[in-house]
């Protein structure tokens, strides 16, 4: 047994080896400086893209010397490129004796932005493919880079997850510095700080870390570095793969970080003392750490008045159990404890699975697999198809089922229910969640009625309750139970009430709003006017 | 012992959901017949009184669990031997409730399903449970505490619309006078479910304020014991003398006779509910006293190692303690109170204390000489 | 690592025994409803049971739309014992027995007066059987035939009788509903004996189980409440009809709405009083060591009809109304009184309230209960208010003659 497995582990080991990408190889430690000769560096860039046609090299004359310029098209914005040419890199031969040619040649590549100098070949990439030019001048191993970063993206639109009835309609977009304005903008405070990296070997992705500096736990925000620091993986292709590589725990169906697309919701995350991970490249940014009662707030909750976004908010947990538990309780009543159904229903019940071939479990998963399987297709179809067709296929196959005989309609009936209290659900993570629990429950109460399904939700229980995001346990506040943190849970206080951040993450400032912020009529003063309006 | 802290509020949550398992479910202080509400109230007092016993036990140790500080009392050998005795008496104990709750489900719904099956699968969470620590089952316990309290509302509020209560059924008062509801008392209540708080010594260590130690089990007691003795009182009101003596489990039979609106009736479901949660946490509780103490005892790294193998004792035993219910039921009310309960729950520790008391004392008269 | 995959392996193995078989798992369509149960004395073994089994897809507004049959089938089937006839059925029915719907068990005068009490434990002990189904007592007709009978206002018959049965209670109070654990409850006591209602098949009974008894608007067999059944010792001893029933139901405070007759001016039942309000509140007191009850009745109601000339827009006049209703609710509780003092048998629970009241009495008259309860001195005492007439003043009988 152990000769085997230590014979996989070699070639596991060999092979990881193998597949070590070049620039792993040591480097001579002279392959790393640029070389004087602007020439050389120009040849060995093209080597290294392998003549790929859209780096783009411009030969010029600096006084007496030659240089060239080099960017990548499509990542820079040309046009101040040839402005720059054209207006600001003629120099009269005279000068160039007495001065500094570089130095003098930085002076002017000012003007286009910030600029660096560097001497290392990796930078150089780096550099390139951020959307930076780079000035070479022969003679000189240094190389001047200057961000001008251009490239086409998505303008602000709206959302197309999360929308919101009443609230600001914009979202974020794939470029990273869109977005951190787009929060910058809401908070105006210097305390938020930005801390970027890049992550992801060949996809060098750009990642922002947002907090406000004094209300974020520090412990948090450092953990969440050192997290992203310890990621080494290939590529960063979207939010969700940093989460997957940060998460507290990999083996459970509960998302313990959230995402949004929408500032506003990720600029209310921030004051309560999260932190915001802006990916380039996606819009959905990641905050951490995440709770369980988080998923079931909606941005729309904060814009509408309390009694209203209570109500709402109930409804929606009420709707999460009926859609993790909804077909299960379909399956133990009717296969275990049919004493539970009032008579008549019963007996209606009864009557519509006479014809009915299959026992319920089967029924009821056949049907499930059925929606899923509707569902994923209407994802897949274009958007003004795909919504039709995903209504319409439910309720025609749905009836030809039940005409057919295969299914009874109370079958159909209890699907579309938990189906459309699944949609309810504001964040798609939960959903998915609840997805897949309501398998594991359905097989469970087919096995053992209602005592399965309390097992099940029992070992949910148990689950989450030992869950940890970033080391706060993911069931606060309800476990622990903290009376201070109840603002939020179920019941949504009144803005004006809401006096306190959550306590459990932010250990700075604690106090959001004012004494005696609750609305009523303008005061009156004691010694007032009389009725005839004497002061 | 787990690098565990548990606040004050959630210590009361469990030990309110302790005493309420399987209290409510059996017919407790049926000997005492109308009057068994008395009893009840008796024996929360006498249960008040034992855990000031165990308090000052607490005290003299505020760190430590059961098995360790009864080692300094009584001596290494002594105490070890103290101590296993009271690690297989806990296991006994869940033992007891697992086998309980497997009788009752398949009594009433689940008649055809073998006992092990419903016994191995509780056992699973609750091996899955203990494997996670206590500071995720106090956290359970803080959720479930609302969904119970729900439950019982709900219910109360059923039964009451239901027009079910007869309040004269809990006349008359003390028609035998009482000698029969002393007589209960000493037999059943004082010990079950009160005195069990002694597996609390094992569990006192983990709270974080000491000073709090009090109200927290003290007020978890009143609570439980004032919410078990106002079920008693229904049950009683409900269903009349007779038929509350004859009834295996009262409280069934009381919410089985809810019927309203024509189609809210028949909710046996939802005391089952009710049952699991409670017969969770009391099996939990006695099961990581256990895990506790062994890994305690024996010099353990963490207590995780043990979980399952105990389970797995835990679940066996339950099958193989009685061969049918008669005899279960009459081993709990003949056997087990007086050769077990009382010593263990009282005598051992009142004799511990004292001991302890004097061994203090020495102590101290030997600092004040220094 | 291969500690963990081990223990799950383990794990899986312990849980496999699951997905064997579900033991207690039965599909809808596996079940027969047994909607109500009828036991008659057998010929050959001690009973003779009847079941009555829905038919769901006569009952519901079936989507198939197929042709309305009959929504219940009765099958019969006997033993020594209750389960033994129950088994016994399996061998006609296709279906296992569900009982956890059964809201009616109809039991014949001959099990009624000996018998009965060997059906009881079988229906308290079992989990399956609801304890608040209903008990009725067949008067004059086999149970089978109550059970077997069509009606033709609800799909299923039991609907009819339990839901009649309620109606009754609540529109005239000669029948209360009554279910096995309160039978049961007056059993066991020795304060208290207990009654069943009576049902009766009126009409051509053969016709009653066949569906051309539904074609007529005027059913030829129709299913009626009829009494009370008067138990002693377990054992059916006597009825109690109309009015008295009715006394009696009132003194256990059953009695919501009724309607009493009083004369007037010579004319007999001319004004009726439709109660809508009664309380009963009876108390106990001890005089020279002897108990005696007393009855004080409380009730509220209108003038539902006067047909003759009164002014009832004159409050003495209402206040003498008053006085008359009360004299004859009186006399028709003393009335019922009287009956179950002649049958010996404690319907009321007086016993049990001397045993609340003083229980060392109750001690000693515990033994010839029956006995003392014969001769038991009864007080009533009736407050009676009308509160209104309707939306007429006068009757027009008033201005008839003019």
């Amino acid at each position: 047994m152990s000769i085997l497995s230590s014979m996989l582990k070699k070639k596991q080991k060999k092979r990881q080896n193998d597949n070590y990408r070049q620039k792993q190889d040591p480097q001579k430690p002279e392959d790393l400086l640029i070389l004087s000769d602007y020439k050389d560096n120009m040849a060995r860039i093209k080597g290294e893209f392998g003549n790929s046609t859209d780096i783009v090299f411009r030969e010029f004359k600096f006084g007496r010397k030659k240089g060239i310029c080099v960017n990548v098209d499509g990542l820079t914005n040309q046009e101040l490129i040839s402005e720059f040419f054209m207006e600001s890199l003629s120099v009269s031969d005279r000068d160039d004796n007495l001065q500094d040619s570089f130095q003098l040649l930085a002076d002017k590549v000012v003007n286009l932005g910030n600029i660096q100098l560097i001497t290392d070949w990796n930078q150089v990439y780096d550099a390139l493919l951020s959307g930076n030019t780079l000035f070479f001048l022969d003679g000189y191993n240094h190389a001047i880079n200057v961000e001008t970063k251009g490239w086409e993206q998505r303008s602000i639109t709206e959302p197309s997850t999360q929308l919101a009835i009443r609230g600001p309609k914009d979202a974020f977009t794939e470029t990273l510095r869109t977005n951190t304005a787009l929060i910058r903008r809401r908070i105006k405070s210097p305390n938020l700080w930005l801390e970027s990296m890049k992550i992801g070997k060949v996809s060098q992705t750009d990642i922002g870390i947002m907090y406000l500096k004094g209300i974020a736990n520090e412990k948090i925000v450092l953990e969440v570095k050192e997290r992203l620091k310890g990621i080494d993986i290939d590529s960063i292709q979207g939010s969700g793969y940093v989460e997957q590589l940060i998460e507290d725990q990999a083996w459970t169906t509960f998302p313990t970080t959230y995402h949004s697309e929408r500032p506003d919701v990720v600029t209310s995350h921030i004051l309560e003392g999260r932190i915001a991970l802006i990916v380039d490249g996606t819009p959905f940014v990641v905050t951490a750490p995440a709770i369980f009662i988080q998923f079931f707030q909606a941005p729309d909750d904060y814009y509408s008045r309390f009694d209203i976004s209570t109500g709402i908010r109930i409804l929606r947990i009420l709707s999460f159990f009926i859609a993790v538990i909804g077909p299960a309780v379909y399956i133990a009543a009717t296969t275990f404890h049919q004493e539970m159904i009032p008579t008549t229903m019963a007996i209606a019940i009864a009557a519509q699975r006479e014809n009915v071939p299959f026992p319920a479990f089967v029924e009821a998963l056949v049907m499930e697999i059925l929606f899923e399987i509707l569902r994923e297709a209407g994802l897949r179809l274009p958007r003004a198809v795909g919504q039709a067709v995903s209504i319409v296929g439910a309720l025609v196959i749905g009836q030809a089922a039940v005409q057919a005989g295969f299914v009874s309609p109370v079958m159909v009936i209890v699907v579309s229910i938990t189906a459309i209290a699944n949609f309810s659900t504001p964040s798609f993570a939960m959903a998915i969640a609840a997805r897949l629990i309501r398998f594991i429950l359905m097989g469970l109460a087919t096995v053992l009625g209602f005592y399965g399904i309390m097992l099940g939700l029992m070992f949910m229980a148990i689950h989450l309750c030992s869950l940890r995001s970033f080391g706060i346990p993911y069931m606060m506040p309800l476990a622990p139970f903290n009376p201070r943190n109840q603002q939020d849970v179920f019941v949504r206080f009144p803005v004006w009430a809401m006096k306190n951040r959550p306590t459990f993450i932010s250990k700075g400032n604690m106090v959001r709003t004012g004494e005696n912020q609750k609305p009523g009529p303008p005061k009156q003063e004691e010694n007032n006017q009389t009725s005839n309006g004497e002061s | 012992m787990e690098k565990a802290k548990i606040k004050a509020s959630q210590m009361f949550i469990l030990v309110v959901l302790f005493e309420m398992g399987s209290a409510i479910l059996v017919g407790l202080g049926v000997s005492a017949k109308q009057d068994a509400w008395i009893s009840m109230l008796l024996g929360l007092a006498g249960g008040l009184l034992f855990f000031l016993v165990y308090y000052q036990l607490y005290k003299y140790y505020p760190t430590l669990p059961f098995t360790s500080y009864v080692q300094r009392i009584a001596g290494k050998w002594m105490g070890r031997l103290l101590g296993l005795l009271y690690i297989i008496y806990f296991i006994y104990l869940s033992t007891r409730v697992l086998r309980d709750f497997g009788e009752l489900l398949t009594t009433t719904i689940y008649f055809n399903t073998p006992l092990i099956v419903i016994n191995s699968l509780m056992m699973v969470i609750i091996i899955y449970a203990i494997h996670k620590g206590i500071e995720v089952i106090v956290r359970v316990g803080e959720l479930f505490f609302g969904v119970i309290y729900l439950l019982a509302i709900v219910g109360f509020l059923l039964i009451i619309f239901s027009g079910l209560i007869h309040p004269e059924f809990l006349l008359p008062v003390l028609e035998q006078g009482w000698r029969p509801v002393f007589i209960t008392f000493i037999r059943e209540t004082i010990i079950f479910p009160f005195g069990e708080m002694v597996v609390f010594t094992m569990l006192l260590p983990y709270l974080n304020d000491h000073k709090k130690v009090k109200f927290a089990c003290m007020g978890g007691m009143i609570l439980a014991g004032i919410n078990v003795t106002i079920t008693c009182a229904i049950n009683v009101a409900t269903l009349g003398v007779d038929l509350f003596e004859r009834s295996n489990f009262p409280l069934l039979t009381t919410i089985g006779k809810i019927q309203l609106a024509n189609f809210i009736e028949r909710l046996d479901v939802l005391f089952m509910l009710y049952l699991m949660i409670g017969c969770f946490f009391k099996i939990s509780v006695f099961f990581y006293a256990a895990v506790v103490g062994a890994t305690d005892l024996f010099q353990f790294k963490n207590h995780q190692k043990l979980s399952f193998p105990i389970g797995l004792i835990i679940l066996l035993a339950s099958i193989t303690i009685a061969s049918n219910y008669a005899e279960h039921i009459q081993e709990g009310l003949k056997v087990v109170p007086v050769y077990v309960q009382w010593p263990f729950q009282i005598i051992i520790p009142t004799l511990l204390l004292i001991i302890a008391f004097f061994r203090n004392r020495k102590k101290k008269t030997t600092s004040t000489l220094i | 690592m291969m500690k963990k995959i081990f223990v799950i392996a383990i794990l899986f193995l312990l849980l496999m025994p699951m997905l064997s078989a579900c033991w207690n798992q039965k599909e809808l369509t596996d079940l027969a409803f047994v909607m109500a149960l009828g036991v008659d004395k057998g010929e050959h073994k001690k009973f003779d049971v009847t079941f009555q089994i829905v038919i769901p897809g006569n009952v519901s507004s079936g989507q198939n739309g197929e042709g309305q049959g009959l929504p219940i089938a009765v099958y019969t089937s006997s033993g020594d014992t209750l389960t033994e006839a129950a088994r016994k059925a399996t061998k006609k029915i296709s279906r296992r027995l569900y009982y956890a719907h059964t809201n009616l068990i109809a039991v014949s005068e001959d099990i009624a007066k000996d018998g009965i009490l060997d059906l009881m434990d079988a229906l308290d002990r079992d989990p399956e059987f609801r304890t608040t189904t209903e008990l009725v007592v067949t008067r004059n007709t086999p149970a089978e035939v109550l059970v077997s009978a069509l009606a033709n206002l609800d799909k299923l018959p039991v609907n009819k009788i339990t839901k009649e049965i309620k109606s009754t209670e609540m529109m005239l109070g000669e029948n209360m509903s009554i279910n096995i654990d309160e039978f049961l409850a007056g059993l066991v006591s020795n304060g208290k004996e207990p009654i069943l209602n009576g049902f009766i098949v009126k009409g051509d009974v053969e016709k009653a189980s066949e569906s051309e008894d539904l074609q007529h608007t005027k059913a030829v067999a129709i299913l009626a409440a009829d009494g009370l059944a008067v138990f002693k010792k377990g054992r059916l001893t006597g009825w109690i009809d109309h009015e008295k029933a009715r006394g009696v139901i009132w003194i256990l405070d059953k009695v919501k709405s009724t309607s009493v007759n009083v004369d007037w001016n010579g004319r007999k039942d001319a004004i009726t009083m439709a109660l809508l309000r009664s309380k009963t509140k009876v108390s106990v007191e001890i005089k020279n060591g002897k108990p005696i009850i007393h009855i004080v009745i409380k009730d509220e109601g209108w003038i539902s009809e006067a047909n003759t000339v009164v002014d009832l827009m004159s409050p003495s006049e209402i206040e003498k109304i008053d006085r008359l209703v009360e004299e004859e609710i009186k006399q028709q509780i003393l009335a019922s009184v009287k009956a179950a003092q002649k049958m010996k048998s404690d319907i009321f629970g007086f016993g049990e309230r001397i045993h609340r009241k003083d229980p060392k009495l109750w001690k000693k008259l515990k033994r010839n209960w029956h006995d003392h309860f014969a001769d038991l001195e009864v007080n009533v005492k009736v407050d009676s208010y009308i509160r209104r007439e309707g939306i007429r003043t006068k009757p027009f009988w008033s201005d008839l003659n003019k």
